[in-house]
């Protein structure tokens, strides 16, 4: 089956829910098995029912990949395991299998205890689940099975996000996930080498923007949080323990002392906690190499930043907060919005996506009256920022990660063809290669030719050479010799070596007919009269008279006899061996027309 | 790096908003469609050069709560590809057609912006009169339901082909063999040239060629000055005054009454440290939102902004309202030549912003905090 196939699955078109079904030489891989966030139905899943109407998903397929933690990567994949059920391998990144589980046990909260859901995935699904996971390595080749290997690259725009590579024998694919061309502050950038696959694929969403930079994205935290301080304000930013705080921490510590600022900045005790466990998390992921792709600092250790203690809330006068959840629907962070909620002064920064259900989406979707726990009315006089702060690549992040890879074809995701022509040339033109751009459901087959390397013998191509004729770059050469496999080794070496080799003999093969031929004459006569017809007929030949009376045309025997009851019959016995087949059925048919009737 | 942090800090108190963007190529268009979208083009010899419309991010088209608008990315609408070089763009007002201009200049092409995809494909080509070799066609659009594209490499050259039936409707009908620097479309029956020299006509196309101009039998005029020159007519619809900015590569700008072409109202010498280096390149606009205001560009990485409202007299040095730096600090690629800033435009309503681009491929959007202000 030289044939790569690759199907997106789900409903919708827009992001929110990734998940890849690929086929490569006979193996079945799933990528990434997000959530839709947008949705609260089943909609919010992909269909399964693509990979296969009536068996068991754990025959089907050969493994599965989750790319990073993002929910709309791996939110789904508790409900695909534990209840539509999958009992395969389940591959990921140290660092994602650390916090996958957190956060989708946080998301199973807010669903089951503030949405109130029924059918949703339990806590002891997710354990279940992530007993299926087998942590990677970065550029660590990892056998799923004998014949399929996988390996992580760096990607970027979260901790523990790869890309990845499947490869079976000769063919591969390149998925990338999210990632980021462009250096983040403490993840650095997307990096892959020229490893040439037949497929690359990645996610279209972003590929019509251009982004605008981070400085510029920076300057405006900076501003907002300037604007809020000098007013004596004070700013609330609820952050998901890992990732993103640490960005910020590392942006306000840099400029704080620029800005001459001397409003404090408090990290709450449990966020201390936590970054430990992520520094411990990110030392390991990430190595030398990378880590010099961006600034050499230990972002850990803040001067300007101190543990916040919950009586600080009420302090007066400027202050900056880090608090968790990030979503605002429990904890800390929520016990500081409301108490900052009422004042006009303060602000409150998102830095992400919320999910439905949480305080978070609520003010950002623009409400300003809250209805708190005893229907407690909340009104929100403080301003609200929503910021953007992943790192996603961008049309020009793309073109850069394509000239990385050299795929020999680019396959789009989660967009529409029609609004992505331009892209789609862009992409052919500048690279030579083929763009496809499937809609969710629908499969894309991409036709491969497996190169097989066979190794020749030197003699056999000394021998091939000595012919004379020079060889043609244009056209192929034929070559005779015998094939040799073995343990997934092929080679081509001459007949008399693969049979020494082999310790065979070799066995020779000869044919003999019979042609009746009436004549009265002696054989000896006869002998000449077949041998003078031939003579003159085969011009290209070699025909000789041997002293003893035989005939031979190359290396065919005739030899004439008598027959043994009919003295007017004579038989000639033409013999040939295997390989002068043609020849000898040719001398056959022309000796049984007859012979002229000329005089000797 | 530590100059570019420390021009960001500064920056918080000179911008309200700020973004920079990098695009594939540098562009000397920014030609606007409505109120939310922009054309680019590349303008490279010898490859495939993209033309983009742009729109802009939602954060900057919104009129309240932009708060919560997280949205900072310009989205690609739709993009094209031509085979010669992009100098000039412009946009056939209620169409979907686009006329560009470039070199070589034997050719203006014409486009269209396809309605059910993103391709912005090639229709036709209106054949230039006179080609040269190195000098490209100035195109300016008479809009009205025939549509009409004025263009010409000189004065002789000038004339106006009706879009659909590429008829010629108009023709200057002089010998005068004068380079063009720019055009502009003021009404359903007026334009105004402006010459290489500095020589500046408006120009009635119901009548036989008799331009009001500010030489007279080829003398006076800031050309006497020599270099090479812009000019821009501002929109003034409110006050009375000067609305005609012309623009020297030396720095001198000049602002003339249309009414009495050959008297400069004021003449001032602009804060540029050496001529422009590449006078192709000068550009001088009038701000839709703020009285007597215009911004310079092309003499080197900056966008400088004038209010005019207090000059008078000749040759006196004049200091910007407001300077953008950010294409000198913000360097997309790190390389020793600093940028020259290729084309700038206002936005049409928001009176402070601008979109400004460089040879370096930057394009920034910037929204400049007026600090003479009474808040």
């Amino acid at each position: 089956m030289p044939e790569i196939r690759v199907t997106p699955l789900g409903a919708g078109q827009d992001v929110g829910r990734s998940c890849i079904l690929v086929s490569i030489a006979g193996k079945n891989v799933m990528l990434d098995c997000g959530m839709h966030m947008g949705f609260n139905d089943d909609r919010r899943f992909p269909d399964f029912s693509y990979i296969t109407r009536n068996g068991r998903l754990t025959d089907f397929l050969d493994c599965v990949i989750i790319s990073h933690f993002h929910l709309d990567h791996c939110g789904a994949l508790p409900y695909f395991s534990e209840m539509v059920g999958y009992d395969g391998p389940i591959y990921m990144t140290h660092p994602t299998q650390a916090i996958c589980p957190i956060l989708l046990e946080d998301y199973r909260k807010i669903a089951v205890d503030k949405k109130g859901e029924a059918n949703f995935f339990t806590s002891q699904m997710i354990k279940d689940c992530m007993k299926k996971v087998v942590a990677v390595h970065l550029h660590q080749t990892v056998q799923v099975d004998d014949e399929l290997e996988i390996k992580a690259y760096y990607a970027g725009h979260v901790l523990g996000a790869a890309m990845f590579q499947i490869k079976v024998g000769s063919e591969s694919v390149v998925y990338t996930g999210d990632y980021n061309m462009t250096p983040d502050r403490h993840l650095g950038a997307a990096w892959i080498d020229k490893c040439r696959p037949n497929l690359l694929i990645t996610e279209s969403t972003y590929a019509t923007t251009i982004r605008d930079s981070k400085r510029c994205r920076e300057r405006d935290f900076l501003k907002k949080v300037h604007e809020a301080v000098e007013r004596g304000g004070k700013v609330l930013i609820p952050v998901f323990a890992l990732g993103r705080a640490q960005e910020l921490c590392i942006l306000l510590e840099t400029f704080w002392e620029r800005m001459n600022l001397k409003a404090p900045i408090y990290f709450s005790t449990g966020l201390t906690e936590k970054a430990n466990h992520y520094y411990k998390l990110f030392i390991t992921w990430t190595n030398q190499k990378i880590r010099k792709t961006f600034v050499q600092r230990n972002m850990f250790e803040f001067k300007h930043i101190k543990a916040f203690d919950r009586a600080f809330a009420d302090n007066p006068g400027p202050m900056v907060v880090f608090a968790t959840p990030g979503m605002l629907h429990a904890g800390q962070s929520l016990q500081i919005f409301r108490k900052w909620a009422g004042n006009e002064k303060n602000m409150v920064i998102m830095p992400g996506y919320c999910v439905q259900g949480t305080v978070g989406h609520k003010i950002l979707s623009g409400q300003r009256k809250l209805e708190m726990e005893g229907r407690q009315v909340l009104e929100v006089k403080m301003q609200v920022e929503y910021m953007s702060f992943s790192a996603h690549a961008d049309a020009k992040g793309i073109m850069q990660l394509v000239g990385q890879a050299e795929p020999e074809s680019v396959l789009l995701v989660h967009g529409e063809a029609k609004k992505m022509e331009f892209l789609k040339q862009k992409i052919e033109q500048e690279f030579r290669v083929n763009c496809y751009m499937p809609a969710n459901g629908e499969t894309v087959t991409l036709p491969t030719s497996p190169s097989i390397p066979v190794g020749i013998s030197l003699g056999l191509l000394k021998r091939e050479m000595a012919q004379g004729l020079l060889p043609d770059v244009k056209k192929p050469r034929l070559l005779h010799g015998t094939l040799i496999m073995k343990d997934s080794n092929f080679r081509l070496v001459s007949s008399e070596q693969a049979l020494k080799e082999l310790g065979l003999a070799e066995h020779q093969l000869r044919f003999t007919c019979r042609v009746h031929l009436h004549d009265p004459r002696k054989e000896q006569e006869m002998a000449v009269r077949v041998y003078s017809h031939l003579k003159s007929v085969l011009k290209d030949h070699c025909v000789q008279h041997l002293p003893d009376g035989s005939v031979t045309v190359e290396s065919i025997l005739i030899q004439a006899a008598a027959h043994s009851e009919d003295p007017g019959t004579k038989v000639l016995l033409v013999s040939w061996t295997y390989q002068d087949e043609e020849l000898g059925s040719y001398l056959t048919s022309l000796l049984k027309k007859g012979l002229p009737q000329a005089s000797s | 790096m530590e100059a570019a942090e420390d021009w960001l800090v500064e920056s918080l108190r000179l911008y309200q908003d700020f973004h920079a963007f990098d695009l594939s190529g540098a562009t000397r268009v920014l030609e606007w469609i409505g109120d939310k979208g922009v054309f680019v083009a590349e303008y490279e010899n010898l490859k495939k050069n993209e033309i983009l419309h742009l729109i802009l991010p939602l954060r900057l088209s919104v009129k309240e709560n932009q708060g919560l608008f997280p949205e900072r990315d310009f989205k690609v609408c739709h993009g094209g590809f031509s085979d010669t070089s992009v100098f000039d763009l412009k946009h056939v007002p209620d169409t979907r057609l686009l006329v560009t201009t470039g070199l070589p200049g034997s050719y203006l092409h014409v486009w269209q912006i396809t309605e059910d995809s993103d391709v912005i494909q090639a229709v036709s080509t209106i054949a230039v009169q006179e080609k040269e070799d190195s000098l490209w066609p100035r195109v300016a659009i008479f809009s009205s339901t025939t549509p009409g594209v004025l263009h010409g490499v000189r004065l002789s050259s000038l004339r106006v082909v009706d879009l659909e039936s590429q008829k010629t409707t108009y023709t200057s009908g002089v010998s005068d063999s004068e380079e063009l620097s720019s055009l502009q479309v003021l009404d359903t029956n007026t334009f105004a040239f402006c010459c290489a020299s500095g020589r500046l006509g408006l120009v009635d196309i119901r009548q036989k060629w008799a331009p009001s101009e500010n030489v007279s039998n080829g003398r006076g005029g800031p050309g006497t000055a020599g270099g090479r020159w812009c000019a821009e007519v501002g929109g003034k619809v409110r006050s009375p005054g000067p609305s005609v900015a012309i623009l020297g590569s030396n720095g001198q700008l000049c602002l003339l009454d249309p009414r009495d072409l050959c008297h400069p109202v004021s003449s001032v010498q602009c804060l540029v440290s050496a001529p422009s280096p590449d006078p192709e390149l000068l550009r001088v606009t009038w701000a839709p939102g703020l009285d007597n205001c215009l911004a310079i560009s092309g003499f080197d990485g900056m966008v400088q902004v004038y209010d005019t409202t207090s000059w008078d007299g000749m040759g006196s040095q004049v200091e910007p309202l407001f300077t953008h730096r950010g294409h000198i600090f913000l360097e997309g690629n790190q390389t020793d030549t600093t940028p020259l800033v290729t084309t700038h435009t206002w936005h049409p309503h928001k009176p402070r912003t601008l979109l400004s681009a460089a040879s370096d491929a930057s394009l920034h959007v910037w929204d400049w905090v007026d600090m003479h202000a009474s808040s």
